[in-house]
């Protein structure tokens, strides 16, 4: 599938297209630009400019059960992604490729982690965990299976979502071609159906990613004395009043997760996220 | 598509994990509050399996219903406010250059990394009445007003700010804020793998960007489209903080009340009757919609 | 509350980031059942035994902010024992985890009338009096209290009634009834009410004269049109952040606490409070042990150090809400000790009065607050 650039069909290059993107954006965008800018604001409250200072920054940095909350929020959001990838992957595989008995009944059961409310999954979870007597006060980072697996139940329908849609578009024949020329099941796997879902893959886990650092209600039911993660820090936090602090510490957030990004597109030679399989 | 009997070992070997995950670490305890559902409140901690439906009666109130109905329309405006906002964001960046692509896609999610709370109070503050977009507004207003007398006419009017938070309108708007990507993603997944030789063929053939945006590309992405709306449209449904925080008097969701009887209210079996409601006809709508899949595919 | 809390030695200690990586590289040798597993990685750097015979450490279940900057710090020089403190938003959410049942956590603080409900679920237990013997220090109209009587399941930490805040410069003449919150459109458009339905009720029935505890079924259906009428003149029921909503000028009046008008007061000289001359409702925050707190002598320790009056003073320092602590009051300065809205006068304080728990009505409420809000 060799990729032809022609002048008709760069929408990128078309005006409309671009106020488009750019008014989406900015509405994006607005709001956290006055946050961080607020970041920088000297008084307790986030309503009036009275001048700029940094001190809300040391406080941040020096307030370690925020940054230990930020901490447990990342590993969680990595584990929970990447065991939410491969169920999810495996999940639409087995739905896009099989045929088989309560199919129907596996891909109703299969959306309804995305469909149970939040208290409800978090109740649920709550009840199960302590009802089979899951051990507590593991070591961490054990001590945050609980979240890990809870939040993993209603990231994977998601990425099985994303990455089935992908699998719509995939052409049967060429995996057969590959058999064909001798490749083994997992030969074709990894060499035909990988590649072709990839940006599948990738946009589940962005997915996973998103809706695990941001779970409150799930995470609040699953979480024991030592796992406080940084949505239920932050969720106490402003329940009093949103500080310049909280600000702050978005601001690092959005610091951190670009440089972040940044770092693994180059280590993947920019190619990573968007392009497609060649 | 090919019988699971063709190739035993490979179907079980892709089933398992997935299976028994659903299994354990969702059927199981969602099972407990299913239970629930059928019991009544014996105490202050204790429920009563007694296989009752009352709390599913109740839960058909008129009152409920109302609530319920109004969900529905409130997910639905933002699904469709999601899609026709962000299937041009996909487009764009799946046309874009290769290497702007991982950026463009980078900038659409980086907002949702940002705590959902914060996000939310930051909106509020744009919203409100002394807030930026009505500071802007005002100037914009004050700008205009100023070139009017400038040309010899009346000034406008004294400039009234727009009450932009706690009503309906907000709670759209913060619903659309947060679930964009929900409808970014999996176009842009779907998108990303057209062939765009069809394109061109449609365009060469004499046919407008919008007939073969229309006959062209949204077929082709169908897949990705019922992905986005579903994955859009379940979890706006699911709401409460954002009709909880933008919301005026009369923005509750269904999810805000549901949260209610699982906390204040203290009564899980209500709480539990609610949910499964909202499940049963999610599953039922799913079930049907892979049945007819398979009978298209069967034909 | 605005004030940040450091918990220097967590981030130097136990808690630090190689020793975590450390511990589960490691591997734990397990000593002593699961129980045992947690404290292992602290081991190297900490007394394994405090002076309660317990090992040393304390799950802390609290409101964000709510204690002093070095209180925890302060603690664990006196007694040795690590203070691990998490967080939870409001009762409701409180109760639904204990509820569930081994939650892991020694010292926990619930407000009033979750406190009844939490003895009646049996869900806490019963305190040892000789283990706290600062209780002295709590002035007399706290140590025995309706919610919890002869103090058999609580201590007292904070307390704070509800009253309206509102803007002076746009609410003229000051508000002395609940009138203009409830029953009228003088403001219509400029008010908001907190959305705990429970509060709404029995201040409204405060309103009506009667007091908060004559709630009844049929009184709940009686007020609840008179709430869809006034709901018209409301803008938004708040989540307790009412002073937010005043300060940015979104409303310019707010059913809201004294605790946190007090704080939104000293950074805005146009904003007022009252208590309203019908009366209204209080409400105290408490410290508890759960049923099964894993560290129960340590909790008690604990609380007894929260109820010193040096502790007791730097804790009200920070969150700056009425004490119940006479004799960290004693230690305050007079601004603090002579604001009336804080403070306010006995002949006020005289026509407040705690709600009880009830268990019938809480469904009831709730089920009205729905009705009103799809009205």
């Amino acid at each position: 599938m060799a990729r032809r650039a022609i002048a008709p069909l760069e929408y990128t290059r078309r005006l409309w297209m671009r106020l488009w993107v750019a008014a989406v954006l900015a509405f994006l965008y607005i709001p956290l630009i006055a946050l961080i800018i607020f970041s920088f604001n000297d008084s307790k409250r986030n309503i009036e400019w009275k001048g700029f200072t940094l001190k809300y920054y040391e406080k941040a940095f020096e307030n370690s059960s925020l940054m230990e909350a930020l901490f447990n929020s990342l590993t969680i959001a990595f584990f929970a992604t990447v065991l939410s990838v491969i169920l999810g992957a495996l999940t639409a595989i087995l739905l896009w490729r099989f045929r088989f008995t309560g199919k129907a009944g596996l891909e109703g059961t299969m959306t309804m982690p995305i469909v149970v409310p939040e208290i409800c999954m978090g109740v649920a979870m709550l009840i199960f965990f302590n009802g089979i007597g899951w051990p507590q006060n593991l070591p961490w980072p054990f001590s945050l299976s609980q979240i890990i697996i809870a939040h993993s139940t209603f990231c994977f329908p998601f990425v099985a979502m994303v990455v089935r849609a992908r699998l719509a578009s995939f052409n049967r024949q060429q995996e057969e071609a590959a058999k064909d020329l001798g490749a083994t099941e997992i030969q074709a796997f990894r060499d035909v159906l990988l590649p072709h879902i990839k940006p599948g893959l990738i946009a589940g886990a962005l997915l996973a990613f998103t809706l695990s650092l941001d779970d409150f209600v799930i995470t609040f039911f699953t979480s024991g004395p030592e796992t406080v993660t940084f949505p239920i820090k932050v969720y106490a936090m402003v329940r009093f009043s949103v500080t310049p602090e909280v600000n702050a510490v978005s601001t690092l957030l959005i610091i951190l997760t670009i440089i972040l990004t940044a770092i693994a597109m180059k280590l993947q030679n920019a190619a990573a996220l968007g392009a497609s399989p060649k | 598509m090919e019988s699971w009997r063709l190739n035993k070992k490979l179907f079980a070997s892709v089933a398992a994990l997935p299976i028994s995950w659903l299994l354990f670490f969702f059927i199981v305890p969602l099972g407990i509050v299913w239970l629930y559902s059928f019991g009544r409140n014996a105490g202050l901690t204790e429920v009563e399996f007694s296989g009752t439906f009352a709390n599913y009666l109740r839960a058909v109130e008129p009152l409920y219903l109302e609530i319920f109905g109004k969900s529905v329309v409130v997910a639905a405006l933002t699904t469709v406010l999601c899609l026709v906002i962000g299937f041009p964001v996909a487009l764009a960046i799946v046309f874009a250059p290769e290497k702007w692509r991982p950026y463009l896609l980078l900038l659409v999610m980086l907002p949702f990394w940002t705590n959902l709370l914060i996000r939310t109070y930051a909106l509020i503050a744009v919203l409100r009445t002394e807030g930026y977009a009505n500071t802007v507004m005002s100037w914009g207003w004050a700008g205009a007003s100023g070139l009017k007398t400038l040309v010899g006419l009346e000034p406008l009017p004294a400039w009234e700010p727009l009450e932009l938070l706690y009503n309906n309108f907000a709670v759209v708007v913060g619903l659309v804020y947060v679930h964009l990507p929900f409808m970014v993603l999996p176009l842009y997944a779907a998108l990303d793998k057209m062939d765009k030789s069809l394109i061109e063929a449609s365009l060469d053939l004499g046919a407008s960007h919008w007939r073969t945006i229309n006959r062209v590309v949204v077929p082709l992405a169908s897949a990705g489209i019922w992905s986005g709306i579903v994955i859009t449209f379940i979890p706006a449904l699911g709401a409460y903080l954002t009709p909880d925080l933008l919301g005026g008097t009369d923005s509750q969701m269904i999810a805000n009340v549901i949260e209610r009887q699982f906390k204040r209210a203290n009564d899980w079996p209500f709480g539990a009757a609610l949910s499964f409601i909202l499940m049963y006809a999610t599953f039922i709508l799913v079930a049907i919609q892979s049945m007819r899949s398979k009978e298209g595919s069967a034909r | 509350m605005a004030d940040q809390i450091d918990i220097r030695e967590l981030k130097t200690d136990r808690r630090g980031l190689l020793q975590r990586f450390g511990a589960a590289a490691i591997g734990i040798s397990v000593v002593g059942g699961l129980a045992g597993c947690g404290g292992k990685e602290e081991s190297s750097s900490d007394a394994k035994i405090a002076p309660t015979g317990e090992e040393s450490k304390l799950n802390f279940y609290n409101w964000d902010t709510y204690i002093g900057d070095t209180t925890l710090d302060d603690f664990k020089g006196a007694s040795g024992v690590n203070v691990q403190m998490s967080f939870f938003a409001n009762n409701d959410e409180l109760f639904a985890k204990l509820r569930g049942g081994k939650s892991g956590y020694d010292v926990i603080v619930p407000s009033d009338d979750a406190i009844s409900r939490l003895a009646l679920a049996g869900l806490v237990q019963p305190l040892d009096k000789k283990l706290i013997p600062n209780f002295k220090n709590i002035a007399p109209e706290f140590q025995d209290v309706s919610f919890d009587p002869g103090r058999l399941y609580s201590m007292p930490y904070t307390w704070l009634v509800m009253g309206i805040g509102y803007r002076k410069s746009k609410v003229k003449p000051a508000p002395d009834s609940w009138k203009v919150l409830f029953d009228s459109d003088q403001y219509k458009g400029r008010i908001a009410l907190v959305s705990e339905a429970g509060d709404l009720f029995r201040l409204y029935a405060k309103y009506m004269g009667k007091s908060v505890n004559d709630m009844t079924p049929e009184l709940i259906k009686q007020i609840e049109p008179l709430l869809i009428k006034q709901k018209a003149n409301i803008k938004a029921f708040h989540e307790d952040n009412g002073q937010d909503l005043l300060m940015s000028k979104e409303v310019d009046l707010v059913l809201e606490y004294n605790g946190d008008m007090a704080q939104a007061m000293a950074e805005d000289d146009d904003i007022g409070f009252v208590i309203p001359k019908e009366g209204s409702q209080l409400n105290a925050d408490n410290l508890a042990i759960p049923k099964d707190a894993p560290h129960p002598k340590n909790a008690h320790a604990f609380i007894n150090y929260l109820l010193d009056a040096e502790a007791g003073k730097k804790i009200t320092e920070t969150i700056l809400y009425p004490t119940p602590n006479q004799a960290a009051k004693d230690l305050m300065p007079d601004e603090y000790k002579n604001n009336t809205v804080i403070f306010p006068p006995k002949e006020v304080m005289a026509k407040c009065e705690y709600a009880k728990f009830n268990e019938k009505l809480q469904p009831l409420y709730e089920e009205a607050f729905t009705r009103i809000r799809a009205a």
